[in-house]
């Protein structure tokens, strides 16, 4: 919201500069955002006259001016619709830098030198009209700096204000802080309403059918107004609160609006249909048209002020087409009601627009604010359009919304806050807030309804601490609380995964765990998704139910980039639906995912990353949490390449897969490189592991090493031969390790070469080379029986 | 002797007069005498035919090893005496041997450090669901329903009557149905809002939360927690600025902003001219919280704040582009190894 400097000043009497305001009003709940001069485009810009206007050659919708900027005559090129010879306008020379920095420079348009801009409101900062210049009065005189002749050298304090604070949505309502702030008196502005004799009720009445959306309603009647541009102070205020003038009636209700915060609503009395106002909720179905000129089909949540046939305005949010103001109005029936919130709420989400009237009943306008906002606008119309007021208000308020009263205890403000305020000072605050106070403990607070957001004692704390500052409170610097904190074996898990990878040389990606549905149901398309109800994009449509699509984005991007070798760990949700309340889950994963090929450099050459480098750095977790191992058992799995797909299993039940993407699944998301993944479903192996450490006293006796090279069938997995060899030999097999695998030229087609370095060692003894040599023939004989192998080097 | 005993002398011998030799010429003769074509260890190594299997593996082993290192001791001397020296032996602006480490994404690393600093003034970590009811977010938050404070928050609403949590306050809720105060607990995770994507916004953020409850706790309590935290994560000397806000769970509320710690506080176009940086949101937990969740407010007080983690990487980092956070640019990842 926007306020006037100049408004505020008068309302307090304080001489701040605008930042103090600013800063001061911050400091206290009012966020001002920015302060912008009123006239920060309007340097080097005067009063000017037209002197003459002349066509240019080939060109209809521009023409030359001859301007007088009261120190020579210049010629400007003009292609306004409304310039006339003689009138007096608001001239920027050159040199003058207008809205959007730009800055008016001699130029040639058509062939003709110009030196200078007769400018719009747009162009000087004042409005976004764009529609004509500026055309002054008549005994403008000419050369003035325009900010002097119009008075104009005002400061837009442009605030950000908390949905809780309906009551500084007014310049009276941000004034009440200042004079908080500085302890003075608020100056509510001061007339003296007059009327004709005439009963307003004579004209019109007034129903309510439901009392709990709109719990007000009341109405005055100004016949005989003339519409007509408003005076200049009254635009003015309106263009330093951001508000477009349209015409004296308009101006006025939004004049008062902006200074109280209460909405009005002005109808034109002859074309509102009837002599009695019925506020009810819309039929289903019920057409109504909006003065945007909108056309909306409505249901009940929408309340609708009718003339007891059909609806006038949609309450609260914005009036009807069929009533507007024009210009040939003469008499005005003026509206201030009272709307429940959340009436005006679902109200303007059904009309999908949110209106300076809608915004402020939505946060809590203020029920006994009525008179003053009605009879305010309604001397403004006497005075300013020459309106007869007529006697009354009519007013429909069945049941008076009374202010609240809230104990406050002094001691239990210092005890929330860790302060030593004084009651008294606790009093002058409140006070100073036009709250009355009473009593000394508890603090008996009356709270005026226009204040809806305090409640509690908790929100009275809150009011002292916000005018008194938080600077006031001291800082503690003492710690409080448990004496121990514990660690959560999920995050203890991730942070030694995170260790263990980054030190297997793979870097840590991060999704936000959004995905595309058409993705997922491509590589899991028996795995159920949760759907967003409201998505940004359909690419983002689901919560994601597995990390490897998020992997593939991710080579996606690296490889868009010509980033092309990667190892990528991530440790994320993934989410499934439950029924009803329960069995939503959002178990942890693991995926790692490796593309390209290993870092190249002066002392290792690079290779292509493969299967191995997955297997590798799972076996280091596996080994560092002391899991039992992993399995990887041959199957087809949906994403997967189908050579190279494996189940994931741990003593038998399934952890996750790991494989080669399909390479027709990868060129989906742009992929053209092969890309191996893992990903390890985490429920269940997270449970902490390091107690399972057991010390084992070192060796004593020497060990017996012994390499074993042989030929078997390629199809043999190496595990079948090492458990076969650990088998034959026993406990005194101590490990067992492949240390060569080789297929290729120097042997038979579809056989492979392992070479096994096995050490023995016995815990009670020095084993002879004689018993190492029986131990070695055993494991060789089954060896042979067992795979068929072929010995090659003993 | 043992063939393993002899080479074990004779490699003994050879080093000594390497390191004992006082011309190039004396070191030439050595190296013949022990690695020549009639030398000793070569002698060895042709022995080793006629030794039997077991022994002939190792003494070979043991021999050939012996034989590298006084080739190589041999090389280093006799450049000792050369005249005009060759290469040197080490280059040591050759990049060591790679130790290639993978790194942490940033954000991981940014919530270990908050995370680390609130564990060492006794906070204890908890987490909660993504996927949250209305209740948890916003009702037991205090948020009335249909109230334009849910604005203030654009949500994602997920099937089956749930939505993505737009803040981890909700894990608030959670423990304090859980537990009895004390109760001293950050919750960081990922939140959630339907916002456009760009430079300045993300479908998805972080989020670490805090709160203390227990008897007796105030909002000076909450101001030396945060003053002691942002010291400790921004740096030492920097003014904190609290300015009074609103959140529907706390009263009174109040928004922080620190002195901009890239310019000092003069004015920079990261703080926009301003001088300060806002970092995090705080207050005194309502009472009306507390009593939904069955604490006695007139017992026990407590405060919560909330801090964004990518926020202030940004600004620490100078990072303008938060969807780096989610792309995974190996040339953004790569540079917090
Ligand atoms: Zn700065």
């Amino acid at each position: 919201m926007r306020v006037s400097y100049k408004w505020l000043k008068e309302l307090t009497g304080l001489d701040w500069s605008p930042d103090e305001m600013g800063e001061r009003l911050t400091l206290s709940g009012t966020s001002c955002e920015y302060i912008e001069s009123t006239a920060r485009y309007m340097d080097n810009v005067v009063v000017g006259q037209v002197i003459e206007l002349s066509a240019i050659e080939g060109a209809d919708k521009i023409k030359k001016a001859v301007v007088d900027d009261g120190t020579e005559r210049v010629d400007v090129v003009c292609g306004a619709p409304n310039v006339a010879a003689q009138q007096k306008i608001a001239f920027a020379r050159v040199g003058a830098r207008l809205v959007g920095d730009f800055v008016i420079k001699k130029a040639k348009i058509r062939g003709i030198e110009s030196f200078g801009m007769i400018c719009s409101e747009r162009e000087l900062g004042m409005s976004d009209d764009h529609s004509g210049i500026i055309v002054l009065d008549d005994d403008a005189p000419v050369g003035t700096p325009l900010v002097e002749h119009l008075d104009y050298d005002d400061f837009m304090l442009t605030f950000e204000l908390t949905p809780n604070r309906p009551d500084s949505m007014s310049a009276i309502g941000i004034a009440r802080d200042l004079a908080a702030l500085a302890s003075i008196k608020l100056r509510r502005p001061k007339f003296d309403l007059t009327e004709v004799a005439t009963p307003a009720s004579d004209s019109i009445k007034v129903s309510i059918d439901d009392p709990e959306a709109c719990p007000r309603y009341a109405a005055r009647i100004i016949k005989n107004v003339k519409i007509a541009p408003s005076p200049w102070w009254v635009r003015k205020r309106l263009l330093a609160c951001g508000v477009r003038p349209v015409s004296n009636v308009v101006d006025i209700t939004n004049l008062v609006m902006l200074e109280c915060g209460h909405p009005l609503h002005a109808f034109d009395l002859d074309r509102f249909g009837s002599d009695e106002v019925v506020v009810r909720r819309a039929h289903d179905r019920e057409k109504f048209s909006t003065l945007d000129g909108r056309e909306h089909i409505l249901d009940e949540q929408v309340l609708l002020i009718t003339n007891g046939k059909s609806g006038v305005a949609a309450g609260g949010v914005m009036g009807g087409l069929n009533s507007e103001v024009e210009d040939d109005t003469t008499d005005i029936l003026l509206e201030a009601a009272y709307f429940n919130p959340s009436v005006i709420r679902k109200s303007r989400r059904k009309l999908e627009t949110v209106t300076e009237s809608s915004s402020r009943f939505e946060k809590g306008a203020d029920p006994n604010g009525i008179e003053y906002a009605l009879n305010r606008a309604a001397q403004l119309m006497h005075e300013l359009c020459g309106g007869k007021v007529h006697a009354g208000i009519v007013d429909c308020y069945p049941k008076r919304i009374e202010p609240r009263t809230i104990e406050l205890r002094p001691a239990r403000c210092n005890a929330v806050l860790g302060t030593n305020y004084l009651t008294e000072r606790m009093k002058q605050i409140l006070t100073d807030l036009e709250l009355e106070v009473s009593c000394d403990d508890p603090l008996v607070v009356t709270v005026p309804t226009f204040r809806p957001d305090l409640e509690r004692e908790i929100d009275l704390i809150e009011e002292v601490v916000r005018i008194e500052g938080f600077d006031s409170i001291e800082d503690s610097v003492t710690n409080i609380g448990p004496l121990f904190s514990r660690t959560l074996p999920e995050d203890q898990f991730a942070r030694e995964a995170r260790w263990v990878l980054t030190a297997c040389g793979f870097d840590e990606m991060l999704d936000h765990g959004l995905g595309s549905s058409r993705v997922a149901k491509l590589f899991n398309p028996d795995l159920p998704q949760v759907r967003i109800l409201n998505p940004v994009s359909e690419e983002l449509d689901i919560m994601r139910n597995s990390l490897v699509p998020s992997a593939l984005a991710a080579v996606s991007h690296n490889l868009a980039h010509r980033v092309l070798d990667l190892r990528l760990f991530e440790l994320g949700k993934v989410y499934f639906a439950g029924s009803g309340d329960t069995d939503w889950r959002e178990p942890d994963r693991l995926a790692l995912t490796v593309s390209g090929n290993t870092p190249q450099g002066w002392r290792e050459t690079a290779r292509p990353f493969d299967f191995y480098d997955l297997t590798g750095a799972l076996r280091r977790l596996v080994e560092h949490f002391r899991w039992p191992d992993f399995d990887f058992v041959p199957d087809k799995v949906s994403f997967l390449d189908d050579e190279i797909s494996f189940r994931i299993k741990s003593e038998g039940r399934a952890v996750g897969w790991a494989g080669l993407i399909a390479p027709d699944q990868a060129r989906t998301l742009g992929v053209k490189q092969p890309v191996l993944v893992a990903e390890i479903d985490l429920e269940g192996l997270i449970d902490t592991r390091k107690d399972r450490i057991k010390f084992e006293p070192l060796a004593v006796y020497p060990a017996a090493p012994r390499d074993l090279a042989i030929l078997v069938d390629a199809a043999i997995p190496a595990g079948e031969i090492i458990e076969c060899v650990r088998s034959a030999a026993g406990e005194l097999a101590e490990s067992v390790e492949v240390f060569d695998l080789y297929t290729g030229k120097q042997i038979e087609r579809g056989k492979k070469s392992i070479a096994l370095s096995i050490n023995y060692r016995s815990r009670s003894g020095s084993l002879s080379t004689e018993q190492v040599e029986e131990i070695q023939r055993g494991v060789v004989a089954k060896l042979e029986q067992e795979f068929n192998a072929e010995i090659r080097d003993k | 002797m043992s063939p393993l005993e002899e080479v074990a002398r004779l490699r003994q011998e050879a080093l000594e007069r390497i390191s004992t030799a006082d011309s190039l010429a004396s070191l030439k003769e050595f190296r013949v005498q022990y690695l020549g074509r009639k030398g000793r260890l070569t002698a060895i190594l042709k022995g080793l035919k006629d030794l039997p299997v077991e022994q002939r593996k190792q003494v070979g082993a043991e021999a050939n090893k012996c034989r590298v290192q006084l080739e190589q001791d041999f090389d280093v001397a006799e450049r000792r005496f050369s005249e005009k020296s060759e290469a040197p032996l080490i280059d040591p602006t050759l990049p060591g041997t790679a130790q290639r480490v993978g790194a942490m994404h940033l954000t991981t690393q940014v919530i270990e450090e908050m995370c680390g600093i609130f564990y060492g003034m006794g906070f204890e970590i908890a987490r909660g669901p993504d996927i949250e009811t209305d209740y948890y977010n916003f009702s037991a938050l205090n948020f009335p329903p249909d109230h334009p404070a849910r604005d203030m928050q654009d949500t994602f609403f997920v099937e089956g009557d749930r939505l993505l949590r737009t803040h981890t306050t909700p894990v608030q809720i959670r423990e304090l149905e859980k537990q009895k105060p004390p109760i001293k607990i950050i919750t960081p995770g990922k939140c959630f809002r339907n916002e456009a994507i760009c430079s300045r916004a993300h479908v998805a953020f972080h989020q670490v939360d805090g709160f203390l409850i227990d008897k007796g706790v105030t909002m000076a309590d909450l101001k030396g927690c945060l003053v002691a935290f942002c010291k400790a994560f921004f740096g030492e000397g920097l003014k904190l600025k609290f300015r009074p806000s609103y959140f529907p769970f706390t009263e009174p509320s109040a928004e922080v902003d620190i002195q901009c710690f890239l310019c000092g506080g003069d004015g920079c176009a990261v703080c926009k001219r301003t001088g300060w940086l806002e970092i995090l949101g705080c207050g005194m937990i309502d009472p009306a919280v507390l009593e939904m969740t069955g604490h006695d407010p007139e017992k026990y007080t407590g405060y919560a704040f909330g801090i964004g983690v990518e926020r202030p990487a940004m600004l620490k980092y100078r990072i303008d582009d938060i969807r780096l956070f989610y792309n995974n640019d190996l040339r953004f990842l790569r540079q917090f190894v």
